[in-house]
């Protein structure tokens, strides 16, 4: 045959082997050292930083003693978990029975319901505070303006949303599409069979829910909890909206404060990121204790239709429920950021003559500073996204097939940066790469890194979850008819992954794109993003150019989620029937 | 076509051992069918085989290649191994014809001699009007014959099957072994054969190795592994069987309870030592006086029943014992009946007991 290529006949023949070869050296040292510079480097450098004295760069611990010591450090702690808490309770609160409602149930409009979920999970809940600061701001506020037309002018404003509570329901309102997704997600993928089962046995409708479905989504619930504090706790665009206004300072807020004072407290600053990581890591290590006792959420069956529950009577009042969640987070705030966008000058009041395209004219083509953040954003996050999602999936294939001793540690590295807030990662980014050797201040390529650093566990974790569905065999065999390594990920393993990954690209480009925090102390005015402009404006007090420039992100958004559903179905429309597919070992 | 030589094959998981030293040879040409239950080390063979794994211990040779060693392994795509997996691992993003012609693609042969290889492969397999398809629109047979044909398109020097034939239903089942058999014979390609089923390994393969707790038990023809059986476990799994533990009296007696019971003994225990009888069920008698030279036994029946060709009767014959027979089927015995369990002494052996 001839196809064995070695033939030494000598009785000490060695194999052709041990011998990595070159392409495959050459990715893995690539892969690892992307890993050092976009996780590791910033990390090590906000450990550093926070132990030097920021008047005299010497080593100290005082950064630390000042921390615990002081009480106006302590008071934004107590403030963030305060937000945190309330904002996780609300999440899960709302989130879950919403979940429950739209997939299991024959609640009316259940496909729009979670369209406009998503449609929330796509508004950077600082656009949604926007809104809510034209809705309910003190006396201004349009619902307050309503509630006095309808209530008499003595009644007062009973909304004030640059409040805790204001902060609070922002926040919450914001984060119940992750709650909602989690536990939806894993509401759909129960196998129908084990409710079956207790049915079979004599279980009402009701005593299934409580003695099945509801213990066995327990784990994607707490998950969702854990997920909603930390994204309550790292929030910086809400609180900074509407917290700093009234003087109630949290931890994401006070940081900034310490970079905008002179000469800034840099190294205190990231002594203060300490707590912050502290929280989240212990949140995320009680997680993983959780679930790993709880392996059983992975065991789900065929996905199949559930068997639906009739509310009956309780279908409309039910559907009124589902609907505040849509309506306080998408119709009213949309509608006022809408008609603001749309006037001239909203101190006129609300006219035909008023009514103008003036500030999109505006912010396309007239001020170049808004020109350029359209262009800058959308070429940061398709970069980044490509980035984080190559680089992602290239750790989970590393970590899956156990292509290197040590693979779990790469995987360890990835999944770091989602205890890291987006504040403190920028941190570290600041340190690490505005002084030699790489002096990247000032360059798109800081920005790009910092994106694809921040959303890489959820291209990581993608990435994994849909190498896992793909049998190894189906590798094996291209590798035993001849192909090496390299041939057989681009010939079987990349095709196989396709729509998976085109999903997963969106995944992490729409993060990416309404991203704020990360952004923040990096940019400069040539590489201003869309977030970071409408903040800036913001502060200048520009509603109308805010409220225009809000608009246009949420249809760039939108747009590319409405183009990306087609896509990510597209790839596997005759090939993946489930026969094959699980004969084969792929997910369906 | 090359012949495969495994010396001293050790293989560890972390503390779990699953080879503990397996020699094996198979000769240029044989099909070798690798039987025994899960977890006997017979699939970790394959992978060592196919060279997805590296051996602790041991090596494997090709002809004069050495394929694998502790101190290196042939990558898999260098060793002109191919492979059939049990769930066929046919690629679903593939057409059949893209599937079979993989191989040769990645060889880089003419275009013509592709297409033309690729034809008498998906004829071979009666594929040919199907090469268009998508393997969701294949029943599972075909999925199977497609993973065949791929891997045999490539001439492989050997060939590797792991279960091939156990995702499939009972009928097609025992077709494609037959198919499997005919391929082998018009192509002769050394061919390993895992599987679990005795019946497979009887029909397909020239030689059986049957595997037990990571260590070959007996390597032979099929006659000899179900004739000559080297132990009680070997006698257990291949065929049904009666296996009655007990001590060596000396050679050809064996103490089991209260009875000594004489056999052709192959055991080379020594006295006192702990044997084993076995004797096939189709072999004992059941009443009267069983007419060859027997061990003969008083026993009650507990169970009969019916299969149509014969009717399976167990007997109980005291100190926990049972012993099955299959009888012709007009004999009727009741649970209950008191019975004597004629065992003809040339069809009982006395063996070394389940290692």
């Amino acid at each position: 045959m001839g196809v064995i290529s070695t033939s030494s006949r000598d009785a000490v023949a060695r194999p052709v082997m041990a011998r990595v070869p070159l392409v495959k050296a050459t990715i893995l040292g690539a892969v690892v050292l992307l890993l050092v510079l976009l996780v590791v480097q910033p990390f090590g450098w906000v450990l550093f930083n926070s132990l030097h004295d920021d008047a005299t760069g010497a080593w100290t611990l005082n950064n630390y003693a000042r921390v615990v010591q002081s009480a106006d450090l302590i008071e934004p702690l107590v403030n963030s978990l305060v937000l945190a808490a309330a904002t996780a309770l609300i999440a899960v609160g709302i989130g879950v029975p919403l979940a429950w409602l739209v997939s299991r149930t024959d609640l009316p409009f259940r496909r729009s319901i979670r369209v406009l979920t998503l449609t929330a999970f796509v508004t950077p809940s600082f656009i949604g505070a926007t809104g809510w600061i034209l809705l309910a701001a003190p006396n201004s506020g349009w619902l307050n303006t309503a509630w006095r037309w309808l209530a008499g002018e003595g009644a007062g404003a009973p909304l004030n949303i640059y409040s805790m509570a204001g902060a609070v329901f922002v926040c919450g309102i914001y984060t119940v599409p992750y709650s909602f997704t989690m536990v939806s997600s894993a509401l759909d993928e129960m196998a129908v069979e084990l409710e079956d089962a207790a049915t079979t046995l004599g279980c009402g409708v009701l005593r299934t829910m409580v003695s099945i479905t509801i213990p066995l989504a327990a784990p994607a619930v707490i998950a969702s909890f854990i997920l909603s504090f930390i994204q309550g706790l790292t929030l910086f665009g809400v609180p900074a909206f509407l917290l700093t206004p009234t003087g109630i300072p949290v931890v994401t807020t006070k940081l900034a404060e310490f970079y905008q004072l002179f000469p800034p407290e840099i190294y205190l600053a990231a002594a203060y990121c300490m707590p912050l990581l502290l929280v989240t890591g212990a949140l995320f290590w009680m997680r993983r204790r959780y679930l790993g006792r709880k392996q059983y959420v992975t065991i789900s069956g065929k996905t199949r239709a559930g068997r639906q529950i009739h509310l009956g009577a309780w279908r409309w009042p039910a559907l009124f429920l589902a609907l505040l969640l849509p309506t306080v987070a998408v119709f009213l705030p949309y509608a006022a950021l809408l008609l603001v966008s749309l006037t001239r000058a909203w101190g006129l009041g609300l006219s035909w003559e008023n009514l103008s395209l003036y500030w999109y004219w505006w912010a396309i083509f007239g001020n170049s500073e808004t020109h350029t953040a359209i262009v800058n954003s959308l070429v940061y996050s398709t970069l980044g996204a490509t980035l984080c999602v190559a680089l992602g999936t290239l750790v989970a294939y590393i970590v899956e097939r156990r292509m290197m001793p040590g693979a779990s540690l790469l995987g360890a590295v990835a999944t770091v940066p989602i205890i890291i807030p987006g504040i403190v990662l920028s941190v570290g980014f600041f340190a690490a790469y505005t002084r030699a050797p790489f002096n990247l201040y000032g360059t798109p390529l800081l920005l790009i890194a910092a994106f694809a650093a921040t959303f890489l566990p959820i291209a990581y974790a993608h990435g994994g979850s849909i190498l896992k569905g793909i049998g190894p065999e189906l590798e094996r065999a291209a590798r035993s008819l001849g192909a090496g390594e390299a041939r057989t990920f681009l010939a079987v393993t990349l095709p196989l992954m396709g729509g998976g990954l085109v999903s997963g690209w969106f995944l992490v480009f729409i993060p990416i794109i309404r991203e704020l925090s990360v952004a923040v102390f990096l940019i400069t005015p040539k590489t201003n993003v869309m977030t970071t402009l409408i903040y800036n404006a913001k502060d200048g007090g520009n509603y109308e150019a805010v409220c225009a420039m809000s608009v246009l992100l949420l249809l760039i958004t939108l747009l590319l989620v409405a183009i990306a559903r087609p896509l990510a179905g597209l790839t596997g429309a005759r090939r993946t029937s489930r026969k094959t597919a699980t004969a084969a070992g792929v997910p369906s | 076509m090359s012949g495969i030589r495994i010396t001293n094959l050790r293989k560890s998981f972390g503390d779990y051992t699953a080879l503990r030293g397996i020699d094996l040879q198979v000769p240029n040409g044989t099909l070798l069918a690798l039987l025994g239950p899960s977890g006997c080390g017979k699939s970790t063979t394959l992978q060592l085989l196919a060279g997805f794994e590296a051996p602790t211990e041991g090596e494997i040779w090709a002809d004069d290649t050495l394929l694998s060693s502790p101190r290196g392994v042939l990558p898999p795509e260098k060793r002109g191994i191919s492979l059939v997996f049990q769930n066929y691992a046919v690629w679903p993003h593939k057409t059949v014809a893209e599937n079979v012609a993989f191989g040769l693609t990645i060889r880089r042969l003419p275009k013509a001699e592709v297409a033309e290889r690729l034809t008498r492969a998906l004829r071979t397999v009666r594929l040919d009007p199907l090469r268009d398809r998508y393997p969701s629109e294949l029943s599972g047979g075909q999925q199977q014959r497609v993973a065949l044909a791929r891997a045999l398109v490539v001439e492989p020097s050997i060939l590797l099957l792991d279960e091939p034939l156990s995702n499939l239903d009972a009928h097609l089942r025992e077709e494609m072994r037959f198919e499997i058999r005919q391929v082998h014979d018009l192509l002769g390609i050394t061919t390993v054969y895992v599987t679990h089923d005795q019946s497979e390994a009887l029909v397909t393969a020239d030689r059986i190795a049957v595997m037990q707790s990571g260590i070959v038990q007996q390597l032979g023809s099929p006659e000899e592994v179900f004739e000559r059986p080297s132990n009680a476990f070997v006698a257990g799994f291949i065929g049904s069987n009666n296996t009655l533990a007990g001590t060596s009296e000396g050679e050809g007696a064996i103490r089991v309870g209260d009875h000594v019971l004489t056999a052709p003994d192959r055991s080379g225990a020594a006295k006192g030592g702990s044997v084993a009888l076995c004797v096939r069920p189709s072999k004992v008698r059941l009443g009267g006086d069983g007419g060859l030279p027997c061990n003969s036994l008083p026993g009650t029946v507990v169970r009969s029943a019916y299969l149509g060709e014969h009717r399976d009767v167990l007997v109980d014959i005291g100190g926990d014992r049972t012993i099955r027979a299959f009888v012709p089927p007009e004999h009727r015995y009741g649970p209950g009946a008191a019975t004597t369990v004629h065992l003809p002494i040339d069809a009982c052996q006395i063996l070394a007991p389940a290692a």
